[in-house]
């Protein structure tokens, strides 16, 4: 009986510590978005307001709508494209023995390790040469080759839980690789294709130095660089906005997090979590 | 070429093709750009590996290359503890699990610049979070961003906070597939709660666990976002990773000896990865 006690002690200190360390920063982010002034705590004075919202949502200059458009399209166009690219890749080296398999799927692993600084210098040249600096493409291509090695580990994991009894019937049937592909596997295993997209989408949301290098301005330049470039007019740091701007920046990765954290940490760990 | 292989191809060849031409390729390009002098306004010149050898001299490249092998090995340390302890603690019964899982996951899911910003506000000298509640209990403050040493704690808790959710979740896919027979065996054996974690649990998590600390070691050596937004590498260069120097270089344009310093911090990534794949069990872990 000591025991039992003895583990309910650690979980519930646990639970609470977790909550702790966890959230206090976000909601002081919060908390700061909302106040006049970021410095009430020693002021001792401060007030709610929305105006960080409506100044940054309204002022032109700052640009942090044209941020949440560009962040938007980016991750959503680039993790669509991985998807697609890595349900094909997936599907290959779930169904078929040929050999180089195995070394095909480490490299591709592998690669997920490189520093992004020792690629970023060369792009940056490439997408000078091309004159796409400062556009969609130039960031849109390097995060869909980024989110890959993802794509391939988790709808790989996916992809092999199917049986291949269902694709030796169709091909018995007449159907073609492409069809099975599309009409059969891409269904069954629509759960995974979903979180791997989402988390995709949330990679390539937060990525910070290719954006930083490879964008200019507003016309294609991403949240997490417009909220570490956010300047004041007389070099004290905008707080109000930058809060502001980061909590409306949160909020699509926090809702995902918490309608599909099942998917997510089942995606992540190729389904060993259930 | 066999069968299987030909018809495989066609549905590899994306991927090979993406990947290829903005991931392996940029990096050979960076490693050409390295041997060549490549500064604005000056003429483009082969120099061969004089970069390198520069490097050698660099006090600035040693201080960052301390620097952020110091920064790896403290946060991977610190994070793959916490983050044994999250994943046990998430791997219980209890309600609203789902719940605190979400949660864990939080401060890992948004934005790294986010996170830097909300830490760099709570550091603040003169108001932030941080010094008033440590006024509150001790009298005291401390100079978080001003001193090298404080800089380091600084970044290093930044750090903790947003990766140690990404060890648990490695680590709770290790645990779920520990079979509870074994614990149910050993309580019947009067195994104690801690020997039941260090004589089972870890042992059995030793595999996976390698492959967490491989993971977070390549992740932390590039790291890169929370210092240029807290510290910017300061104070006085004393918290410059590898990335950040690379990138200060490629920032005065010049592209040659900035391509120099993104290769070497490849390569040591590349060295620590073969240095664990070669000791630790790694690829029976993975696959």
């Amino acid at each position: 009986m000591r025991e039992e006690a003895i583990k309910r002690f650690l979980l519930v200190t646990g639970v609470i510590w977790l909550l702790i360390f966890s959230l206090i920063p976000f909601l002081w982010m919060v908390i700061i978005s909302f106040s006049s002034s970021p410095d009430f705590l020693v002021r001792g004075e401060g007030s709610f307001t929305l105006k960080n919202y409506i100044d940054i949502i309204t002022i032109k200059t700052l640009h942090f709508p044209d941020y949440l458009k560009n962040s938007g399209i980016i991750a959503g166009l680039s993790a669509l494209f991985a998807t697609i690219i890595g349900a094909f890749a997936g599907y290959a080296v779930s169904r078929f023995r040929f050999r180089g398999r195995l070394p095909l799927i480490m490299c591709v692993l592998g690669l997920s390790m490189f520093p992004q600084i020792s690629m970023v210098g060369y792009l940056y040249r490439m997408m000078s040469m091309l004159g796409w600096i400062n556009t969609y493409p130039a960031l849109i291509l390097p995060y869909t080759a980024w989110g890959l090695p993802l794509a391939l580990w988790m709808l790989l994991s996916y992809f092999s839980q199917i049986p291949q009894e269902i694709d030796r019937a169709a091909l018995v049937d007449g159907a073609s690789r492409l069809q099975i592909l599309r009409k059969i596997i891409l269904p069954l295993a629509l759960p995974g294709l979903v979180s791997t997209y989402l988390l995709l989408f949330i990679f390539s949301f937060n990525e910070f130095l290719f954006a930083l290098m490879l964008t200019t301005d507003h016309h294609a330049r991403t949240v997490p660089v417009g909220i570490a470039l956010f300047q004041g007019l007389h070099g004290e740091l905008p707080w109000g906005y930058i809060m502001a701007a980061s909590t409306i920046s949160s909020l699509p990765v926090v809702l995902i997090v918490l309608f599909f954290q099942r998917y997510i940490i089942q995606g992540l760990t190729g389904g060993a979590v259930k | 070429m066999s069968r299987e292989f030909r018809t495989a191809l066609p549905f590899l060849l994306p991927l090979v093709f993406v990947v290829s031409v903005f991931m392996l390729f940029p990096v050979i390009g960076t490693f050409w750009m390295s041997l060549w002098q490549d500064v604005s306004f000056l003429p483009r010149k082969f120099v061969g590996l004089s970069h390198y050898l520069r490097l050698f001299r660099d006090t600035g490249f040693w201080q960052s290359a301390a620097f952020t092998l110091l920064f790896t090995f403290v946060s991977v340390a610190v994070e793959t503890m916490l983050g044994l302890f999250m994943a046990l603690l998430v791997n219980e019964q209890f309600r609203f699990r789902g719940l605190m899982r979400a949660v864990m996951l939080l401060p890992w899911a948004i934005p790294s610049v986010i996170g830097a910003r909300i830490w760099q506000l709570i550091y603040r000298y003169d108001y932030g979070l941080a010094n008033y509640v440590l006024q509150k209990i001790s009298g005291k403050v401390v100079n978080w961003l001003g001193s090298s040493t404080g800089a380091f704690l600084s970044l290093i808790i930044a750090d903790v906070w947003r990766t140690t959710p990404f060890v648990a979740i490695i680590l709770l896919a290790g645990l779920q597939v520990i079979p509870d027979e074994i614990y149910r065996q050993a309580k019947v054996d009067g195994a104690t709660l801690f020997q039941r974690f260090f004589r089972i649990t870890l042992p059995l998590l030793k595999p996976i666990l390698i492959v967490a600390v491989l993971f977070r070691t390549i992740d932390a050596l590039r790291v890169f976002d929370i210092i240029y937004v807290i510290t910017g590498g300061g104070p006085g260069g004393a918290t410059t990773s590898l990335s950040l120097y690379g990138y200060k270089y490629f920032l005065l344009g010049d592209f040659g000896y900035g391509s120099a310093i993104s290769i070497s911090l490849f390569l040591l990534a590349l060295f620590i990865a073969l240095l664990y794949i070669k000791t630790g069990r790694f690829k029976e872990a993975v696959l």
